[in-house]
């Protein structure tokens, strides 16, 4: 019997496993249970492969019938029958209608050829017998509620013609359009800037209030789930950790990963000389994380430069009308000093330049003017020839550690072409030797030499690209995104990795991110860009503590606060 | 860094001690690397590893019959013309429609039959050997004497001649035909059999090389316009929109035309030249893509040449697709060349290609004789066929992203 | 829009004049002395050298070069060194022969290939779906000749349902009497390859993020599948018709042959045979003009139909 008080949706002991060839299976979730109330906003936490998509993905039948296998004795129950054996006809009666779902890839995830409007309309004429006359007014009413401007011009515009937080916007109203009981939402900010991240939260938490109903969200970014959940279930490998409401979670976690996982994502407020790792809490040794007193950051006027960059500009052409060229300026007079043994850290939002500019000092962008000063020499108008011996001396670790590493090659050749090219170690037993031992020193065993990238982890692969860049003991390091696609834990070894590589090496660091928590754990001075062009740089604390700019101000102002109670707190307030 | 160097001087110093040592080896279990990975999947799949057995046996019949070891005598008349195949049954003389195909394998064996041809000199010899003259004839001349003496026969002096210097020569024994061959006899009487394996060998040389000779151009170049891009780019596109703006029949009969010369080069030739745009264009993609991709941007950055970068990184990754097409290319040419030699623009009159027997066919079919439209069709099917299969399994196997959409 | 054709014809110039070059190279160059073909075997070095300056091949290269082109302009080639028909006469009579047995075979091969893609997609992965393909295989590697001579010899010599060959004068009669063997035929060894690229095609849509939204908007698998992935797939389908047209004519040629249709393929193989230069030169140069002007439409029709692509 349905009361007001029983929870909406209740999991009970979900098995999914998928079928991979004919004789292996994974088990992606391995029997939770967790309920739904009504009414409140339910966060499902975990990393990648804690089979968090899997268990939202189950509950409107929409996983891949060809490989993945229900374990029996699963049960949904919704509105008292278990959506498990459901018939087809009957659970798409309740998709879209009961319980509706948004994405994470909001373009990919619209039909591209198909009008808003028509996308919108569809599924009212579906699910509520509309006509076309009364659909389109309603999706009218619909775009205007989650706040797209020009809704009567927006409503025959194509996925195309918007922008990522638009689509989104658009992916909600069709969500929401049948007034459902429960909202799933799969990491529907993850792809978004933070900026709009924060309207699409905020949107989100406003309509659930004004619509009374239930919204599953699920992420992998904690302080995301702070600002918003009400409840909380944390999983890892396909289990559940730890739930509960979100004051008890966050304040008092019982689970030790969930102690972890809480713990080692950088905070605003502190900055420890070492970040807690998940092995820290897991493997009960006394006294947890070490390290943990404050470290100074901050570069002083009189501190030693590496490399001087003056007025560096980059502009890409493309073909426009019929014999034009448009010129987009991707970076526009950039000039700043990286102090020697520092880090500079480079914060912007998609589209800003900041990854241009370290392709350009690279040199794998040829600049269109402007100069960068490394050793009394300016590199940048250097002939290719000439640059050569100074290619060793600044390195760049990418973004994606899935396509940094060519897929053919052994590690062992990763590492020991690069000294083949510059001529460091005097033969292969001498090369070998140092790959050997600089395995080790990023944390890998020696046996890895032997193998292929893809039998690595993310968070490997990206030790294995730092060790790619060690072998030509450089000055300084390019981190392009390094850590942006790892999840938490693995973030926070890999950044430790990288101030022990400063402090024992004295490297310099140009560290670019859109994680502005992330930028101010491991910076000494801040960039922020936007549009090309540098808004303020500043000593990182500066730039927390009294940002400047208008533009860094918004910025800040909407990095999820993460878990605060909601009166005058514990914790120390947001910078 | 002078702690960097501190730390591999101090290796170095270690490695001093044993400076003459191999590089030392971890043990270690070996990592499959793509080749072994896609034989291990290649195996799983039955229908590949069929076909793949098809084919290799069509290959083994090729290196046999090109060495001579078996279908050596294709173009010998060794059966009745039209003869039947074996498991149909003798006809009674040629130019019969054949006994239906129930007839029961219980034929009697096949007799030898001698060429049934009506000697016109039958009578005039007889009476020649017999010294009486024939009716009508004039007195016998003394021959034996060089005396052809008043016969009206013009080419008496001829015969005269021939039976002086038949004395001389051995007889010489009359050809035995055989009625029945195992998949039937050709206008003239040549095993089909043999014809049919011989042309095997044919196809498959002519389409593989061909398939060589594209994909070497193709890759080439779209190797070079995907990696440099720009006006290299331009000039090969350029290159490739002329080319395959010409139909590509056309462009092959337009040059078949042309090269008036028939032998194998000029077909391998035809088909090679003009065949290579589609590896072209998918060579350029697959290099576009790799070349935006972040290790290539690594290889760049350790400082790896552009050729190194092109060779030596991009090009294992890019190597796999190679392969698809050049078996896709392979049974693609294979069925050109069949259409090319029986337009009669293929290979040269003295090889034989069963493109050739199925023009033969054409005709033979009126007249009832089935069999070499159905060898050769069937065979090509065959190989083709398992070819086809083969190609799909070894491209799920080596890429298994595309499986769901190539069918299993 | 305007502004993108004139680019495009723009840089279709190029090409143009490249395929010219091909032409001429291979013609008038690699062919040898057109003079010998045309003489015949026996004649006198004064023959020769008269029919050599009524070609125009005793001129420089460049001249000749030059001569070509104006022929390709105007449209004038003169006359075909066999019949001596003029071999405008021969490219504008033969079109349409070859036109009425295309057009038909491309529709109805489109409409049925697109509906088993659809039907078989559907049941991806099942046996049903592997057997499918398998046939198609088997189906593709029959060469046509066997399909041509078989059929040929069934259902017109034995069974005499329809015409061994030939071609008659109304165009209705052209397209049901003569056609119907021959559409028949390209028919049966069509559909298999547009099946398996169609099929592609649309499982590259299936796989695609929107279709797991309409399912959680809670749309049946069929107005998934006949509305939104056909709508997609229909883009790189259409394309792909439109860029093989050319391509079509002339891969009728067999059939023309064995059927005795006037059609252009027919014109090319005969002209290949005897060595008519003339006719294949215009014939070369002009395909190929139309499968540059139809991939240009390819292109025009994909951005119509794609909104994602932008018109620059």
């Amino acid at each position: 019997m349905d009361t007001k008080n029983d929870p909406l949706v209740r999991v009970r002991d979900l098995r999914v496993s998928f079928q991979i060839d004919r004789d292996h299976t994974f088990e992606a979730v391995k029997g939770i249970s967790f309920d739904i109330p009504r009414n409140r906003t339910v966060a499902l936490v975990g990393e990648s492969g804690s089979g968090k998509s899997v268990t939202s993905l189950a509950i409107l039948g929409l996983l891949p019938p060809e490989n993945s296998i229900i374990g029996k004795g699963s049960e949904i129950l919704y509105g008292g029958r278990n959506l498990l054996e459901l018939d087809p006809a009957e659970l798409r009666k309740l998709r879209g209608a009961d319980i509706s779902m948004i994405f994470q890839e909001p373009m990919t995830s619209l039909n591209p050829v198909f009008t808003c409007g028509f996308q919108l309309t569809e599924v009212l004429r579906l699910h509520m017998g509309m006509t076309g006359a009364q659909a389109r007014k309603r999706a009218l009413a619909l775009l205007e509620e989650v706040g797209i401007p020009d809704p009567e011009y927006k409503i025959n515009a194509y996925p195309s013609q918007m922008s990522g937080g638009q689509q989104q916007r658009v992916m909600i109203a069709m969500a929401i359009a049948c007034e459902p009981k429960l909202l799933i939402a799969d990491e529907p900010t993850t792809a978004l800037d933070v900026t709009i991240q924060k309207q699409i939260l905020d949107l989100i938490a406003a309509l659930q209030k004004k619509h009374q109903m239930s919204v599953l969200f699920i992420t992998h970014d904690l302080a995301v789930v702070g600002d918003i959940a009400d409840d909380v279930v944390v999983m890892r490998n396909g289990e559940i950790r730890e739930q509960g409401p979100a004051r008890a979670v966050f304040e008092n976690p019982q689970d030790a990963y969930t102690k972890a996982l809480l713990k080692c994502r950088p905070q605003l407020d502190r900055r420890p000389t070492r970040l807690p790792v998940i092995e820290d809490y897991m493997d009960g040794s006394a006294g947890g994380p070490q390290h943990m007193e404050e470290r100074v950051r901050g570069a002083l006027p009189g501190d030693p430069v590496v490399l001087e960059v003056r007025k560096l500009c980059k502009n890409f052409y493309s073909r426009e009308g019929l014999f034009g060229t448009r010129t987009f300026e991707a970076v526009k007079d950039v000039s700043f000093k990286l102090r020697k043994g520092k880090t500079l850290g480079l914060v912007g939002e998609s589209g800003s330049g900041k990854t241009t500019v370290g392709l350009t000092l690279m040199r794998l962008h040829e600049a269109t003017s402007g100069e960068a000063i490394f050793e009394g020499r300016d590199i940048l108008s250097m002939s290719p020839r000439e640059f050569m011996p100074f290619k060793r001396r600044i390195q760049i670790i990418f973004q994606n550690p899935y396509a940094s590493l060519n897929p053919r090659f052994t590690i062992g050749h990763i590492l020991t072409e690069p000294m083949q090219i510059h001529g460091i170690g005097d033969d292969t037993q001498h090369r070998t030797e140092l790959a050997f031992e600089l395995l080790q020193k990023v944390g890998l065993p020696e046996v890895s030499f032997y193998k292929y990238p893809h039998e690595f982890s993310g968070g490997q692969r990206q030790r294995i690209a730092i060790a790619r860049c060690l072998t030509m003991k450089p000055d300084i390091l390019i981190c392009d995104e390094s850590v942006s696609a790892l999840d938490v834990s693995v973030q926070a070894q890999v950044l430790n990795l990288l101030q022990d590589l400063q402090d024992e090496f004295g490297l310099s660091y140009i560290f670019i991110s859109h994680d502005l928590a992330v930028v101010k754990y491991i910076s000494d001075e801040i960039m922020v860009m936007s549009e090309g062009r540098i808004v303020e740089i500043a000593n990182s604390d500066e730039v927390y503590r009294n940002p400047r700019e208008p533009y860094t101000q918004r910025l800040l102002a909407s990095i999820p606060k993460g878990w605060h109670a909601p009166t005058a707190g514990t914790e120390a307030p947001p910078a | 860094m002078s702690q960097m160097s501190q730390m591999s001087g101090a290796a170095m110093a270690q490695d001093k001690v044993g400076a003459t040592a191999a590089v030392r080896e971890i043990p270690h279990a070996v990592s499959p690397g793509l080749w072994a990975l896609g034989w291990k999947r290649l195996k799983s799949d039955y229908v590949g590893m069929v076909s793949l057995a098809i084919v290799a046996a069509f290959f083994v019949l090729m290196f046999l019959s090109g060495t001579g070891l078996i279908a050596k005598d294709w173009a010998k008349e060794v059966g009745v013309n039209y003869a039947a195949p074996s498991f149909i049954g003798a006809d009674v003389e040629a130019g019969t429609p054949a006994a239906p195909a129930e007839a029961p394998a219980a034929t009697p064996p096949a007799a030898e039959y001698q060429s049934a041809i009506v000697d016109p000199l039958a009578n005039v010899m007889d009476e020649i050997k017999g010294g009486k003259p024939a009716a009508g004839a004039a007195p016998p001349a003394d021959v034996a004497k060089g005396d052809t003496g008043t016969s009206v026969d013009p080419l008496a002096d001829v015969m005269a001649d021939i039976k002086a210097g038949a004395k001389d020569v051995a007889p010489v024994p009359a050809e035995l035909r055989a009625a029945t061959l195992p998949l039937g006899g050709d206008k003239w009487g040549r095993d089909v059999l043999a014809k049919t394996i011989k042309g095997s060998e044919t196809s498959i040389f002519v389409g593989l090389a061909s398939a060589l000779v594209a994909v070497f151009i193709g890759t080439l170049f779209g190797a070079l316009s995907g990696y440099y891009g720009k006006w290299v780019d331009d000039f090969f596109n350029w290159f490739y929109s002329v080319f395959s703006s010409i139909p590509y029949l056309l462009l092959i009969l337009a040059v078949a035309a042309v090269l008036n010369k028939r032998g194998m080069v000029t077909i391998i030739l035809i088909l090679g030249l003009t065949g290579w745009t589609g590896v072209f264009r998918l060579i350029r993609g697959e290099y576009m893509k790799h070349k935006a991709r972040e290790y290539v941007q690594a290889a760049d950055a350790i400082g790896a040449s552009n050729a190194r970068r092109m060779f030596v990184h991009i090009f294992p990754n890019v190597s796999h697709v190679v392969l698809v097409q050049l078996s896709i290319l392979a049974v693609g040419f294979i069925k050109a060349e069949v259409i090319l030699s029986f337009l009669g623009f293929g290979v040269p009159v003295d090889v034989v290609s069963w493109g050739s027997m199925l023009n033969e066919a054409q005709n033979e079919l009126i007249l009832g004789k089935w069999w070499q439209l159905a060898a050769a069709g069937t065979a090509m099917a065959v190989l083709v066929t398992a070819f086809s299969l083969f190609t799909d399994a070894m491209r799920d196997a080596l890429d298994p992203k595309l499986k769901g959409k190539a069918g299993a | 829009m305007g502004a993108y054709i004139i680019r495009r014809l723009w840089q279709m110039i190029p090409t143009m004049l490249g395929v010219i070059l091909l032409v001429f190279v291979l013609f008038n160059w690699v062919g040898g002395d057109p003079a010998y073909v045309l003489a015949g075997k026996i004649s006198n070095q004064e023959q020769i050298d008269n029919i050599r300056r009524q070609l125009g091949v005793d001129q420089p290269w460049f001249v000749q070069l030059w001569i070509f082109i104006k022929q390709v302009v105007t449209g004038d080639f003169g006359a075909s060194w066999s019949t001596n028909e003029k071999v405008s006469h021969i490219l504008a009579t033969r079109l349409g022969p070859s036109l009425t047995v295309v057009l038909p075979l491309t529709i109805l091969d489109a409409l049925i290939s697109i509906a088993l893609a659809l039907a078989v997609a559907y049941v991806r992965g099942s046996l049903t779906d592997r057997l499918v393909m398998i046939v198609c295989t088997v189906g593709l590697s029959i060469s046509i000749l066997v399909y041509i001579i078989v059929f040929q010899y069934v259902f017109a010599y034995k069974l005499g349902w329809f015409p061994v060959q030939g071609w008659g004068n109304s165009f209705g009669e052209n397209l049901f009497v003569y056609s119907s063997l021959p559409i028949l035929i390209l028919l049966t060894v069509s559909i298999a390859p547009s099946l398996r690229l169609y099929r592609t095609f649309v499982l590259d849509e299936i796989n695609q993020d929107y279709v797991r939204t309409g399912r959680a908007k809670g749309l049946s698998e069929n107005r998934i599948m006949w509305l939104h992935v056909l709508r997609n797939a229909s883009i790189p389908i259409i394309t792909n018709l439109m860029a093989s047209l050319p391509g079509l004519l002339l891969g009728a040629f067999l059939i023309e042959r064995f059927f005795s249709i006037p059609g252009i393929g027919r014109e090319v193989i005969l002209a290949v045979e005897r060595s008519d230069f003339p006719v294949i030169k215009a014939l070369t140069v002009y395909v190929a003009f139309a499968t540059m002007a139809s991939n240009l439409l390819a292109d025009l029709m994909y951005k119509w139909v794609d909104p994602r692509v932008q018109l620059k």
